[in-house]
């Protein structure tokens, strides 16, 4: 009696939320799927079966092809920097004795509470081509008059870059910091007693026990790429000139071709699934427990 | 006790979420039958009244910025003029706002909104065959006037492919406001400089090597999306009427023939003669530093519109006070001939699937009366109706003057052709190249070859 009660109350509970995932996360996919095997308007209400066509085009579709390219481009390089940088400094800010560790905290944090719009016009102003930020700075150290067309070809990859970075480091680097305090100091005494210099406790302890840490984020980061690419893409560049995956997908819908766009957001969705589990089998380790 | 206060607030957040999805508008069972909507007044003058408001949804563009409650007032004066409520979407961001609800099935009655806007929402409702026929919205009477709507429109703005999209003679979009695009600059700067406005491409090239000799370079674009009304006065100004038309319907060879490789070269030239920070600003959050370089001295030509007066009003002028906006049309192809103006041209019409679709119809012929042009005048929205031109003021004086002096006033669009997958829109093929041909990483070769293939396949698939 006791446990039949129990077990409607957990199921009570449970319910509202796997209610609205399946409303809202669920069937939204599968007709996805569905709608990637039909040709439509976004506004039309007839649409036809072509099966697999818009799969076999989108194959062959050099724009696809490039935008897929840009995208993985982004993904590598963003990946490595941001969790590179974030690793380091999140290193540095809690094991060393640095003044004003509280300032750089929040300096480094800030970027990620700004919205995509309010950085495409910081950056606007960085990549300026005369009397942008970067531009005087490298003018200044050249002495003479630098011009870098940062949001032209070949640059405009690297800008999109740089501005993702710089986005990005502040939220992961908060996050390792909370799993990097968790590390107890008696650790990194005993280590120090050992004749571990500062290098070696980070590579020997530090990584090792934040190793978990690491791999759930890296999921995180790589799915949350695929979406903040889109966006950076969408507000900072000029259309066609560095479209990623999920911007083709976007064109493809304002140009009337809802089931093509489909099918491109069909091929993403399972090429980020793939990459998530191949990421989190790859980093997989045996679990240290301090 | 615990138990069953959790039990309460779980079924409580389940029950408020879920009501929030029952909110969704309501779709009459009409909407979904579009052709059933199409019979107007038939039996007799007086439509009957619709049951509620209808709805209109314009699209928040440079004259709102002029004149706030230009459509407010519009809509106010029709309400009292007929008896019919309206209600009004007033938004920047049009197609994000209604688009969604459309997928629905919930129409808007009347929607202003031009094509070849990024978004392309009218060319997506053109190509599916979701828009209202209008034909007869011409020859109503006016609300609240005598005159039928044909009798003060404008000769030359209704019949092209731009309002009859299908070429079947039948109208679909009404003719709302229109303006007329050309090269911008500042007229001080070449009063200064002793330059004179070129009226051929030739002298064009000449000005650009005597302005790069003192640091100025001939011309630049906001964005390339700026280059559709260029290239279709650029065609018209080659080609004449008939290759205009042929150009714009892809017709075969065209691309090949003299005229189509002068577009082509005169583009690539301008490519060489255009600013090289252009391209790394042509994107929307930056097109107004390429504006810019036109108040600062350091581009000569840009192509825009009327608007660009009232957008850039509060910018920093090199000149200061004695800048001055001027405007060309297009240069002439060769010594003697005529340049050309695209009128860049707003659309008004009723999806087909719209409620109240003769109300909607009563509000389309009222847009063409006296006092609503008045209203719409007071944000220097121009409309397509005889007479209107000796009412302006200011600068559109000069601006739609352009005519009068002789350039061929161009109208008209590239045929909306069915969507294919992997067949880019005419901006992505045409014109967005333009950024690699500036900067050099797309050849003219290259960029010719790409436009005569998509224009292969927008032939065979045209609606």
């Amino acid at each position: 009696m006791r446990s039949k009660g129990r077990s409607r109350f957990i199921f009570l509970c449970v319910a509202p939320a796997v209610i609205l995932f399946f409303l809202f996360m669920v069937m939204p996919t599968i007709n996805v799927f569905r709608m990637s095997l039909f040709e439509r308007g976004a506004y039309s209400p007839t649409e036809t079966f072509v099966g697999l066509n818009n799969f076999k085009v989108l194959f062959k579709d050099t724009k696809f092809i490039t935008s897929m390219q840009n995208t993985i481009l982004l993904i590598v390089t963003v990946t490595i920097i941001t969790f590179f940088f974030a690793i380091v400094f999140a290193a540095i800010l809690t094991r060393e004795k640095i003044k004003g560790q509280n300032f750089f905290r929040i300096v480094f944090y800030i970027p990620n509470i700004l919205s995509i719009v309010v950085i495409a016009g910081i950056f606007s102003a960085v990549y300026k081509p005369e009397n942008g930020m970067l531009n005087s700075i490298f003018s200044l150290f050249a002495g003479r008059e630098v011009m870098v067309l940062w949001k032209d070809q070949p640059m405009v990859i690297v800008s999109i870059i740089i501005a993702m970075v710089w986005q990005a480091i502040g939220y992961y680097m908060v996050m390792y910091m909370a799993s990097m305090s968790a590390v107890p100091a008696s650790l990194y005494e005993s280590a120090g007693l050992d004749g571990a210099g500062r290098v070696k406790q980070f590579f020997q302890l530090t990584l090792p026990l934040i190793w978990t840490n690491i791999r759930t984020t890296l999921t995180f980061f790589i799915i949350s790429t695929i979406n903040m690419a889109f966006l950076f893409v969408k507000a900072m560049v000029a259309k066609g000139s560095s479209d990623v995956a999920l911007s083709f997908m976007y064109n493809q819908k304002d140009a009337g071709l809802y089931g093509y766009s489909m099918a491109a957001g069909v091929v993403i969705f399972l090429f980020s699934f793939l990459l998530s589990a191949l990421v989190s089998k790859v980093t997989e380790r045996e679990v240290l427990e301090m | 006790m615990k138990k069953i206060l959790s039990l309460l607030l779980a079924s409580a957040m389940s029950l408020s979420l879920l009501a929030g999805c029952g909110g969704a508008p309501q779709t009459p069972a009409q909407s979904s039958n579009p052709p059933a909507s199409s019979s107007s007044s038939q039996n007799g003058s007086e439509p009957s009244a619709p049951a509620g408001p209808i709805k209109v949804a314009a699209l928040s563009s440079g004259y709102i910025d002029a004149y706030p409650d230009m459509w407010k007032e519009v809509c106010q004066a029709f309400t009292a003029e007929t008896g019919i409520e309206v209600t009004l979407t007033l938004e920047k961001n049009l197609e994000d706002v209604i688009g969604p609800s459309m997928q629905g099935g919930d129409y808007p009655d009347v929607v202003l909104l031009a094509t070849g806007r990024e978004k392309g929402l009218t060319e997506q409702f053109i190509k599916d065959k979701l828009i209202a026929d209008i034909t007869d919205v011409l020859s109503m009477t006016i609300p609240g006037e005598s005159a039928t709507v044909s009798s003060k429109l404008i000769p030359g703005f209704v019949g092209t492919n731009a309002t009859n999209p299908y070429g079947d003679g039948k109208t679909y979009l009404a003719p709302m406001f229109y303006s007329p695009c050309g090269l911008f600059y500042n007229a001080n700067l070449l009063n200064e400089k002793g330059w004179t406005v070129p009226t051929t491409w030739d002298e064009m090239w000449e000005l650009g090597d005597k302005a790069k000799a003192e640091g100025i370079d001939l011309f630049t674009y906001p964005t390339t999306g700026y280059f559709d009304a260029f290239f279709y006065a650029l065609m018209y100004s080659v080609g004449g009427a008939d290759f205009f038309n042929q150009a714009t319907s892809y017709a075969e060879g065209v691309w090949d023939t003299a005229e189509g490789q002068q577009c082509f070269d005169i583009v690539a030239k301008l490519a060489e003669y255009t600013a090289k920070v252009t391209p790394a600003q042509a994107n929307e959050s930056d097109f107004s530093q390429n504006q810019q370089l036109i108040l600062d001295n350091k581009a000569l030509f840009m192509p825009n519109g009327t608007w660009i007066v009232g957008e850039m009003a509060d910018a920093p002028r090199e000149d200061g006070d004695a800048f001055q906006w001027g405007m060309t049309a297009l240069p002439a192809a060769k010594a003697g001939g005529a340049g050309a103006s695209y009128a860049f041209l707003e659309q008004i019409w009723i999806p087909s699937g719209a409620q109240n679709v003769d109300a909607a119809k009563q509000f389309v012929a009222y847009m063409y009366s006296d006092d609503a042009a008045d209203i719409f005048l007071k944000g220097g929205a121009v409309q397509p109706i005889n007479g209107i031109v000796d009412k302006l003021e200011g600068d559109n004086v000069m601006f739609y003057s352009i005519y009068d002096n002789g350039a061929n006033a161009v109208v008209g669009i590239f045929s909306a052709y069915a969507s294919v997958a992997g067949l880019g829109t005419v901006r992505e093929v045409f014109f967005d190249p333009v950024n690699g041909l500036v900067s050099g990483n797309v050849t003219k070769d290259q960029w010719i070859a790409d436009i005569k293939a998509a224009s292969d396949q927008m032939r065979e698939n045209l609606v």
